[in-house]
């Protein structure tokens, strides 16, 4: 794989907000992310359930519910401004720059019609090759995927397939274009463990060898270790920490981290009590102004009622917490 | 087989001891809606749990771990097996027996929103199992007041409201609370912490220890995850479609595994270390179909050391056989496993000679 020749940032975002307005409530679900990411970097968002980092993924592709999302901040995807794109422009580049994979691959896959078909409609649409040469390369798609008797699997239906074959399918599918730019939205949860380590090793390996940058979503904190090069802790819709695998695991500096990091049940946890983080996520309709983590934090001071500044720790390390300076 | 069966717990007497339990789900198909094939959900499984211990349950989806925990709840019915309670054996046609062997044994469940009446407050929900077996309402209040307290929910704040106005960490500690409310002395947590997020789980994994420690409870605690298990149980089952591959003690099925499917399990644990990243996958492949599952040993269709009896003959569940190791002496008498490898002169080239 040839590297590209200029070392632009695939995604850069700035200050990236979404929130959903409701009837009763408007939920901010996202609130100020910025960040970039380099050709062939991995980067994870580490976050549970409510923390933004999905809705963020799809904020990158704008695929929000327009009638009762609002999106502002800047994104810009291999150079193009998302924002300012056209419905047809926006899926051009879907597919062919971007590829994305879910949690589900029922979702992802029209039940009616075979894989080998929306494998090939997909490569048709963006390329415009024949239909011949189009099966010939999803042909070797599910081959590079691992998935056995492929000829047999590209006449088969989505539910037909086993779960784990499925997440190949859907994942050959996000790749048939080549795209510069993976998004993946917690693949592997839904697997069995035997399986789910199947699907990391195929992802690292078809990242390396396209030459991708992915974005990695994923609540568990031992795949992102599996995967990550780069590590973004997300909380109340904020990036609280983002910098290499091995500085967020050996060295976190916020508060939210290092309790995450250390209520996660591991072997050497047997007898002893576990350091939960005391209370529960914050609710995303009334956040309070400064610090989401302040009413969960044990280190929590006056100064956490304005909103905390990104602090550089180094020029890869980055945390948004006052006791960090 | 009619010699008695062996303890799985190396002799010590059992709360809970199950006997050849099976359950076979039928796949109806046709126009007549016959049954064209079984789903062999848990077939010929023994078990012991022993009072005040933790015993956790582990494999893959459609390993059958679930299926076991409903029919020792007698949710469902068996298709054969026995099950023995505290020394007395429970019968499905016993009404009264089941009423009794459900208060004493209670389960929570992985869904915290579907196990609790949306349309009570769940102070009401909590009421309700002790008022069936006969408490007076002003007593059940009362002990749901208690039972709030012991889960860490303020009853002051919390008795009057609704599930769907609690969080899932808060829903879940009520149903810890529902199932207290008989007193039971066994509980079967199926996927009791997994749909709640990190920071949460490591508080409700926290409140059943104490629970446990200060009510002098029994656990059945099943699980995906490895980790938690680990961390839960003072032995563990591993169950691979619809059989028990190997059972022991925790710190002898992690660290001195037998099978090579647990190896396998183990194996695909995400390291938390981002120098010592997993490089090959332990097992190549899905989990087989549980309808109509692979004959002899059900393992062999992914076993790296598969051979021809393993293909032929099913191994039973038995103390594991060999002489010392690099490692110690072979597994204990409450470490059994089913392979053909650890079966002296079983046929299959690894086996110790006999």
């Amino acid at each position: 794989m040839t590297a590209p020749a200029v070392a632009e940032p695939v995604v850069r975002a700035e200050d990236v907000a979404v929130s959903f307005v409701g009837r009763d409530a408007t939920v901010n679900a996202v609130n100020g992310v910025s960040f970039t990411l380099d050709p062939g970097e991995v980067l994870c968002i580490l976050g549970e359930s409510g923390s933004g980092k999905s809705v963020t993924l799809r904020a990158l592709m704008r695929l929000l519910p327009f009638r009762r999302a609002r999106l502002s901040g800047r994104i810009e995807i291999a150079g193009l401004d998302v924002m300012a794109m056209s419905d047809r422009a926006l899926a051009d580049l879907r597919g062919t720059e971007v590829g994305m994979i879910f949690q589900e691959p029922m979702v992802a896959f029209d039940p009616v019609y075979t894989v080998g078909r929306q494998i090939t409609e997909t490569i048709v649409r963006h390329e415009g090759v024949s239909q011949e040469q189009a099966r010939r390369r999803a042909l070797d798609l599910l081959d590079r995927v691992r998935i056995p008797s492929p000829e047999r699997r590209l006449r088969a239906y989505p539910h037909e397939l086993s779960g784990g074959m499925r997440q190949r399918a859907m994942i050959a599918l996000a790749l048939s274009c080549q795209p510069s730019l993976l998004l993946a939205d917690e693949p592997t949860t839904a697997l069995d463990a035997t399986v789910q380590i199947q699907i990391l090793l195929l992802l690292r390996e078809l990242q390396r060898e396209f030459g991708m940058a992915v974005i990695f979503v994923t609540h568990d904190v031992g795949v992102a270790v599996e995967i990550a090069d780069r590590i973004a802790v997300m909380y109340g819709g904020r990036f609280v920490e983002t910098g290499p695998v091995r500085e967020i695991m050996r060295n976190p500096r916020h508060p939210y981290t290092q309790g995450l990091l250390a209520s996660t049940v591991h072997s050497a946890s047997r007898g002893q009590t576990l350091e939960a983080i005391p209370g529960s996520p914050p609710d995303m309709t009334r956040l309070p102004p400064g610090c989401a983590f302040a009413p969960r934090c044990r280190f929590a001071e006056p100064g956490c009622e304005t909103p905390p500044a990104a602090i550089q720790l180094s020029p890869h390390h980055m945390v948004r917490c006052i006791r960090a300076t | 087989m009619n010699a008695p069966a062996q303890s799985t717990a190396g002799g010590a007497s059992a709360l809970l001891e199950v006997r050849d339990l099976r359950k076979y789900f039928p796949v109806r198909g046709g126009i007549l809606n016959r049954a064209v094939g079984w789903v062999q959900a848990v077939d010929d499984i023994d078990l012991d749990v022993l009072p005040g211990e933790v015993l956790g349950i582990v494999g893959e989806s459609g390993c059958g771990k679930s299926t076991t925990a409903r029919l020792l709840m007698h949710l469902i019915r068996a298709d054969a097996g026995r099950i023995v309670f505290d020394g007395n054996a429970v019968r499905a046609d016993d009404a009264a027996g089941l009423r009794e062997l459900r208060r004493q044994m209670q389960m929570v469940f992985q869904d915290s929103y579907s196990s609790l009446n949306p349309r009570l407050p769940i102070e009401d929900t909590i009421m309700f199992g002790p008022k069936v077996h006969g408490v007076s309402s002003a007593e059940a209040r009362e002990r749901a007041r208690e039972l709030f307290a012991l889960v860490g929910l303020d009853p002051a704040q919390f008795i009057r409201r609704y599930p769907h106005e609690l969080s899932g960490g808060q829903r879940q500690r009520v149903n810890i609370a529902r199932a207290l409310a008989l007193e039971p002395r066994l509980l079967i947590l199926d996927e009791a912490v997994s749909a709640l997020d990190k920071s949460v789980e490591a508080q409700v994994l926290n409140l059943l220890l104490t629970l446990r420690r200060e009510l002098g409870l029994t656990y059945i605690f099943i699980s995906h995850d490895l980790n938690v298990v680990q961390y839960m149980s003072d032995r563990v089952l591993v169950m691979y479609l619809g059989k028990v591959v190997e059972i022991g003690p925790t710190a002898e099925i992690y660290q001195r595994m037998q099978h090579p499917y647990t190896e396998a399990l183990l194996s695909a644990m995400p390291s938390m270390d981002p120098d010592r990243r997993t490089e090959t996958p332990p097992l190549v492949g899905d989990p087989p179909n549980p309808i109509d599952p692979p004959p002899g040993c059900r393992f062999h269709t992914r076993c790296r050391f598969a051979e021809d009896v393993c293909r032929r003959a099913e191994p039973r569940l038995g103390p594991a056989a060999g002489e010392e190791t690099a490692d110690g002496p072979a597994a204990g008498a409450d470490h059994l496993v089913a392979c053909h490898m650890r079966v002296a002169a079983s046929g299959h080239s690894l086996a110790p000679a006999g």
